[in-house]
């Protein structure tokens, strides 16, 4: 089952990235239960957790609020999604994943977390299988990022990460 | 001038972190693994290496210790991300100079290259 108390690490972590490297403001919206399969926003960055908690993380943004983001992180214009800019929503995913796994230890969670991976494209349908997704929407003023979490507690004797959450990504 | 070689295998990364270390006046080179880090490691030798941990083919680890192995006086600083503090202290064991953590602050990575060379 999806853990809520899993969430708030996430949202501080977002914020404080966010405001860090992006000097972005960011203010929580909506928050919602998901089990049917997410259809992706134009980006998707994804990341697995393995340990204490596990599961995977998704961060979907618009290709436009994923540029304004790059340009202040890199002090430079972007007007292509181009490799550097991917390479620069990717990690701020990992980024943010990191500092949410370092307030997830502290609450006595340790996780390591994969390298991102980026879905480009609209409409791909990412599910969890039944697994149920904790869906929260970050409003920051250069766009809005949904998070969907698919975390949980992992069971005793299962640290080694072999029971994690499954995933499946189905092109349009 | 001096001589940095980034290593990171996020493009982005050593993008932002050449362009930074350039504006400063940095004789600055990009490997984007470890394997790719000893080759350039060998051709250019230089001051600083800023070596990031989590990379495929080889690993900063791995490439802090070969390069240590080759050059046992290498000045290298270990680029993390938060919620590596374990391999951070291997990484220290091994000979790393310093390490700076991510989302990685300008300051921090100029003052660490600083120490690194006097």
């Amino acid at each position: 089952m999806a853990n809520v108390k899993f969430m708030n690490p996430f949202v501080e972590a977002a914020a404080e990235v966010l405001a860090k490297e992006a000097g972005a403001t960011v203010e929580r919206g909506t928050l919602s239960l998901q089990k049917s399969s997410m259809t992706s926003d134009q980006i998707t960055v994804l990341l697995s957790l393995v340990g204490q908690v596990q599961g995977v993380v998704l961060y979907g943004l618009s290709i436009e609020t994923a540029l304004k983001l790059v340009s202040k992180m890199m002090g430079q214009e972007f007007t292509e999604f181009d490799n550097l800019a991917q390479s620069g929503v990717a990690e701020l995913g990992n980024v943010i994943t990191g500092c949410a796994t370092v307030k997830l230890s502290k609450e006595g969670f340790d996780a390591e977390i994969s390298p991102p991976t980026l879905v480009q494209g609209e409409g791909i349908q990412i599910s969890t299988l039944d697994f149920p997704r904790i869906v929260v929407q970050l409003k920051t003023e250069m766009g809005d990022i949904t998070v969907h979490l698919a975390l949980r507690e992992s069971p005793p004797g299962s640290e080694s990460g072999k029971n994690y959450v499954p995933i499946a990504i189905q092109m349009k | 001038m001096t001589k940095v070689l980034v290593v990171d295998d996020a493009e982005f990364l050593r993008v932002r972190i050449t362009k930074m270390l350039a504006g400063e006046g940095y004789e600055v080179n990009e490997a984007e693994n470890g394997a790719r880090a000893l080759e350039m490691y060998q051709q250019i030798k230089p001051d600083v290496v800023l070596m990031d941990i989590t990379m495929p083919e080889m690993d900063g680890l791995t490439a802090l210790k070969t390069i240590r192995g080759i050059d046992p006086n290498a000045r290298i600083i270990m680029l993390t991300a938060l919620g590596q503090e374990s391999v951070v202290m291997e990484a220290v064991k091994a000979g790393a100079k310093d390490f700076v953590v991510k989302p990685y602050d300008s300051d921090r990575v100029l003052q660490a290259i600083s120490k690194a060379i006097k």
